[in-house]
């Protein structure tokens, strides 16, 4: 519990450097303006002392992939800290589902809805339906389309996963080799914007020094990363490093390469932050670094939520009101740093 | 004499590599029914399609009315007002009988269907046709047979129809079904209507037919002969040879009992049945279709479970429910539908006929040589036609696949043969040769059960014959000393009655 | 009977009255139809070896790259072995993706008692999972789509909560791992156990009573079980043979992947399917090919190893995969539907 809390006091200053940068068009909602309510205690002191009992209610895809069961796991444990919380999970199969789920959950009247959305885009209707309902909502990780749909925002950073995995890669190789990455699933926001990043941050450091010679989606699988590397093995024989985009998927990825006996060749980077990761990451060699996207931030959602409800600012900042958007940034895990970062891998 | 409907000239139809046609001269006059007869494969389905536009005929002329008409289009025969009732019933079940009626030209107003015009059409033609009974809203998958093809000459009629054809009406009716659909189609006659009709049943012609023409190997052997022609006559013309005799000599009943029958009962349909059957001879059970005697076959084979009652073979009891059992005590069905029923269509002839005893190639491995050397002497022992064993079942003719079936089972050395309607739709002179196959099966030692509705040949070929009537045995009758009528008096409850 | 008047009807009694042969194909016999289509494969097969060999001259046509391919087909083709049996009998089994991972779970929690504890406990549970289905199936009459529908839902639930949703480490287990990285003979050993079970599955099909049994039950239901073919055994079997084969593939898998994961096996039943559908069998039963299933594993592998080595984009690879698969089956399908 007291990691969270950090972690959502780190959060809640990140938003002013994430306001003040102008590199991301994420930022719209962050200088969205917060109309001071009269009523709001000033200087809030403590925010863990107990307020009026309000509920939440969350709504999530579903969690049978390591991350997102993180994220369904982080939520209820923040909620389980508060007495003054009354929470409830609810996972949807597809975002038609989730749609029809959220309709329902309107109907029912919480005081916050908390929303991990199956896509930002389709669900922003709904989303608004909540808010000019009354209810307001708590945006995690994937963005809605408009700033309209939700009262606050928290989300990782995936372009960053890219810039820092390039940045990693260009100074291990030293500019000069050849890359493959393993993508995610193809056509939605988090692949392209982890591809992204990877692809501008490579040409801007190293020009073309370091040729991507392979980049296919696994689907955040490991049975498809396995199949997917084997075939790029095949017809390549000089690879120097892979960027992945998951950290599950890369134990299909890592097998196909040890798999061949062609560990020693090259280094890998993964996304995300598991904990078979961290072990590899200890250990060293193929797998050099992953970057963390925290399930945490769905525990600092939740938290938002309630003082969102309870009408209370955070505690570490002055304002009366909870900030609309928090970037929690990924953090690198190396081999330099991975048992200091050890209480953040999740299974 | 006024201009014939109708007229066929020359006609022929070549398919790769087979004449089906081969020079089919053929008229209907208005009013009168002409029919045709041939053996199966003689090209009266090709015939059929010539007329209806089914299919392009390579040579030859169609008149209607004296002018030469379009061929090969369907559309156009229709608006001559040509008709065709095909053997398979070709409608739709889930639709109701107004539907049914008037699919492909259904009354519009406005662009939308116009339900009430359609439901009244359907109940004038079906009072026309004098079955009022039959509701427009009914569905057809609940109407029985002749049900249906009295909504398929319905469905004729709406469209006007003025020559109508009907292949093989009666195959799927029994005898007073068939007197009913005879009434219907002396009424279309009445008004005007010319009528082709086709069937194996030649005692059908001289009860219905005005004229008759025979049609073998694609040629019209004899075209509108009276139809006063004797049945000899007409198997002769169609044989090209006298044929000696169409029943086998009558097999006798000395034999042990082979099946032992007691109290079957299968509700609704099969009511406290009990018989036995000889080695040695023929059983015959005759009845009306719905009496129950496909059921009592099926309730004896195990393919459906009984309510109650034994079924022994060589004094053994055989659990209700197992053909496999069954099977293993050496019995075999031969069921009333072939194709869906008793052939994996799809499969050669060797497979089709090794089915129930593969085991006996199998040697750690099925032996196919062996396989297909033991299944093809079987198909040949039987004249089946063709006897290459490589062949799908699906390209022989209905008697040739019941041969296919009969050989499965000799196969397997079975000793009780339970045959339902193991002749129909087969032509007259391949009947012939399955009487006289199960006659000497019979002298073999086996005992032959044959459900039939052609009360006929069971008076010409069976031992015994038993009457079904409404589930039960009514009564039981000599083969020697049956006749049609006496067969049909206790098959019928009403006449029961009344000659009672 | 020698003078029987029916002697002269040999000529014509062979032909159907309401079928007359309506064209030259018409009248091929099924089993030279299977070959066909079979023969059809090969050239697709052969069409794609060729492609690929223009367009990656050095490292497609490659023993190297052989052994990949085949390496990568031996999951899917196990599965696809099975599920032609299944769709003989004119069932389908949805449920083998998820099985796989189910089994691999299974066996993976057990895998401190040993790799041999591993193979055994994967295969027994997808033999389980499969009786579950055939139980459904077979005797409590549920339609196959629906059964293995709740089955695929079920299975995948089972391995999340059995695993509490994180893969298991097979890291160290060696035997196990010989699977997907060992060898016999110089050939990888999931290859030879994936022709092994291609062999057996011929044979089994082809030239046993149990195989008979199995299509016929497919073909025409009432006239196999009035021909003594115990249909419900028989359909029963088949579902316990694609979970037995769903059990041995996790044990492939996991071998290659050294985990075993949860959500492994995602969406492989639609390429068991498709496999099996593309090779000649027959969804609405009662037509089966071992063959014609072995090359389908095999156009769907070369086809997903030459996209890939092409490196072409996501987009085109999902396009040129359906258009060859339509081709495929264009250039094969059977006259009658």
């Amino acid at each position: 519990m007291s990691f969270t809390r950090r972690l959502l006091a780190v959060g809640a200053a990140l938003v002013l450097v994430a306001a003040a940068c102008s590199d991301d068009d994420d930022g719209d909602g962050a200088e969205a303006d917060t109309d001071a309510e009269a009523g709001a205690a000033e200087g809030e002191a403590d925010t863990s002392e107990p307020g009026e009992t309000v509920t939440v209610a969350a709504s999530v895809p579903p969690t049978d992939h390591g991350w997102l069961g993180q994220i369904a796991a982080k939520a209820q444990e923040a909620a389980d800290q508060w007495d003054d919380v009354e929470f409830r999970l609810v996972e949807a199969e597809d975002a038609d589902s989730q749609a029809s789920q959220i309709q329902t959950l309107i109907n029912e009247e919480p005081d916050v809805l908390v929303v991990l959305p199956y896509d930002g885009e389709q669900l922003t209707p709904v989303a608004e339906q909540a808010m000019e309902a009354g209810i307001p909502v708590v945006n995690v990780d994937r963005l809605f389309a408009t700033p309209e749909a939700a009262r606050a925002t928290i989300l990782g950073d995936n372009y960053d996963i890219g810039v820092k995995a390039a940045e990693f890669l260009a100074e291990q190789l030293d500019c000069e080799g050849n890359v493959v990455e393993i993508q995610g699933i193809a056509g939605i926001s988090v692949t392209q914007d982890r591809t992204q990043g990877f692809a501008d941050t490579i040409e801007e450091l190293c020009g073309n020094g370091i040729e991507i010679v392979a980049q296919q989606p696994a689907d955040f699988l490991p049975d498809m990363g396995l199949q997917v590397m084997e075939a790029i093995l095949q017809a390549n024989d000089d690879i120097d490093a892979v960027y992945t985009h998951d950290d599950d998927m890369s134990e299909g990825v890592v097998a196909a390469i040890e798999n061949a006996g062609r560990e020693d060749e090259m280094i890998l980077t993964g996304a995300g932050g598991s904990c078979n990761a961290f072990d590899r990451i200890e250990e060293g060699g193929l797998y050099a670094a992953t970057y963390l996207y925290s399930p945490t931030m769905a525990g600092s959602a939740v938290n938002l939520a309630r003082l969102i409800a309870q009408d209370r600012g955070m505690a570490d900042l002055v304002e009366p009101e909870v900030p609309s958007e928090i970037i929690v940034p990924p953090t690198q895990v190396t081999q330099d740093n991975v048992d200091e970062l050890r209480d953040l891998c999740f299974d | 004499m006024t201009t014939p409907i109708l007229e066929v000239r020359g006609l022929v139809k070549e398919y790769p590599g087979v004449r089906a046609l081969a020079g089919v001269d053929f008229d209907v006059r208005a009013g009168e029914v002409h029919c045709l007869v041939g053996p199966n494969g003689a090209g009266k389905s090709t015939l059929i399609k010539c007329v209806s536009g089914a299919v392009e005929p390579t040579a030859g002329e169609i008149l209607i009315d004296g002018e030469p008409a379009a061929t090969g289009d369907p559309s156009t025969a229709l608006g001559n007002g040509i008709a065709t009732i095909y053997q398979e019933r070709d409608l739709v079940e889930d639709l109701t009988v107004a539907d049914s009626i008037f699919l492909g030209h259904e009354p519009r107003r406005w662009g939308l269907l116009d339900r009430a015009r359609m439901r009244r059409h359907a109940s004038d033609l079906l009072r026309r046709l004098d079955h009022e009974a039959i509701s427009p809203r009914a569905h057809v998958r609940d109407l029985r047979p002749a049900g249906q093809q009295v909504v398929s000459i319905a469905r004729a009629l709406s469209r006007h129809v003025r020559l109508l054809i009907m292949d093989e009406p009666s195959a799927i009716l029994d005898d007073s079904e068939i007197e009913t659909m005879f009434g219907l189609v002396r009424r279309l006659t009445a008004e005007g209507v010319g009528v082709v009709y086709i069937s194996h049943r030649l005692d059908e012609i001289r009860r219905l037919g005005d004229r008759v023409t025979v049609l073998t190997d694609g040629v019209t052997v004899a075209s509108g002969l009276p139809a006063t022609t004797s049945a000899d006559e007409l198997v002769e013309l169609m044989v090209g040879h006298k044929v000696a005799q169409l029943y086998p000599e009558r097999p006798s009943r000395d034999g042990r009992v082979l099946l032992e029958v007691r109290g079957v009962r299968r509700l609704p349909d099969v009511r406290d049945v009990s018989f036995e059957v000889r080695a040695g001879e023929v059983l015959g059970i005759g009845g009306l279709v719905g009496a129950g005697r496909s059921e009592l076959l099926r309730a004896i084979y195990g393919v459906d479970g009984r309510d109650a009652g034994e079924v022994l073979v060589d004094g053994r009891r055989l659990p209700p429910g197992r053909p496999d059992r069954a099977i293993a005590a050496g019995l075999g069905l031969a069921p009333e539908d072939r194709k869906s029923q008793a052939l994996l269509l799809d499969w050669s002839l060797i497979k089709n006929v090794s089915l129930a005893d593969i085991s006996r190639f199998q040697r750690g491995l099925i032996r196919v040589r062996a396989e297909r050397a033991a299944a093809e002497e079987q198909l040949r022992a039987l004249r089946t036609v063709p006897d290459d064993g490589g062949r799908m079942a699906r390209e022989l003719s209905g008697g040739n696949q019941q041969k296919v079936v009969l050989a499965r089972w000799l196969l397997r050395h079975c000793r009780v043969l339970l045959l339902d309607e193991p002749t129909r739709g087969v032509d007259v002179a391949t009947k012939a040769e399955l009487y006289r196959l199960v006659a000497d099966l019979a002298a073999q030692g086996l005992g032959v059960v044959v459900v039939s509705s052609e009360l006929e040949e069971l008076c010409g070929f069976c031992t015994r014959i038993l009457v079904m009537r409404e589930g039960e045995l009514v009564a039981e009758v000599d083969g020697a000393e049956a006749t049609e009528l006496e067969l049909l008096r206790h098959a019928m409850p009403d006449t029961q009655e009344m000659l009672a | 009977m020698s003078t029987s008047p029916v002697d002269e009807y040999r000529g014509v009694a062979g032909r159907d009255d309401g079928e007359a042969p309506s064209s030259g194909l018409g009248r091929l016999a099924l089993p030279t139809r299977i070959k066909l289509q079979e023969y059809t494969l090969v050239g697709v097969v052969l069409a794609l070896v060729v492609i690929g060999a223009v367009l990656e001259p050095d490292s497609f046509p490659t023993a190297n790259n052989l052994r990949a391919i085949l390496t990568q087909a031996s999951v899917v083709g196990v599965l696809a072995i099975g599920m032609t049996f299944v769709i003989a009998t004119a069932g389908i089994d949805l449920s083998v993706g998820s099985a796989v991972a189910a089994s691999g779970i299974a066996g993976g929690l057990l895998i401190d008692s040993g790799d041999l504890v591993f193979v055994v406990v994967a295969l027994g549970f997808g033999l389980g999972l499969g009786a579950v289905n055939g139980g459904a199936i077979a005797y409590g009459k549920v339609v196959p789509f629906v059964a293995t529908l709740a089955m695929l839902a079920i299975a995948r639930g089972l391995a999340l909560l059995m695993s509490d949703k994180n893969p298991i480490s097979l890291l160290g287990s060696d035997g196990v791992r010989w699977f997907g990285t060992g060898e016999i003979v110089g050939i990888p050993a999931s290859i030879v156990i994936f022709l092994g079970v291609a062999i057996a599955g011929w044979i089994l099909l082809n030239r046993t009573r149990y195989g008979r049994h199995v299509v016929a039950a497919g073909g025409n239901r009432e006239a196999a079980r009035i021909a003594g073919v115990p249909v419900r055994r028989v359909v029963f079997s088949v579902y316990c043979l694609t979970g037995l084969l769903a059990g041995l593939a996790a044990v492939l898998l996991s071998g290659r992947l050294a985990s075993a994961s949860p959500v492994a096996g995602e969406l492989l039943e639609l390429d068991a399917i498709g496999a099996t559908v593309i090779g000649g069998t027959s969804l609405a039963g009662g037509r089966a090919t071992v063959v014609g299933t072995f090359l389908g594993v095999m156009v769907f592998a070369i086809i997903f190893n030459l996209l890939t080595q092409l490196n072409l984009a996501t987009e085109w690879q999902q396009i040129v995969k359906g258009v060859i698969i339509l081709g495929a089956v264009l250039i094969q399908r059977p006259e009658r539907i």
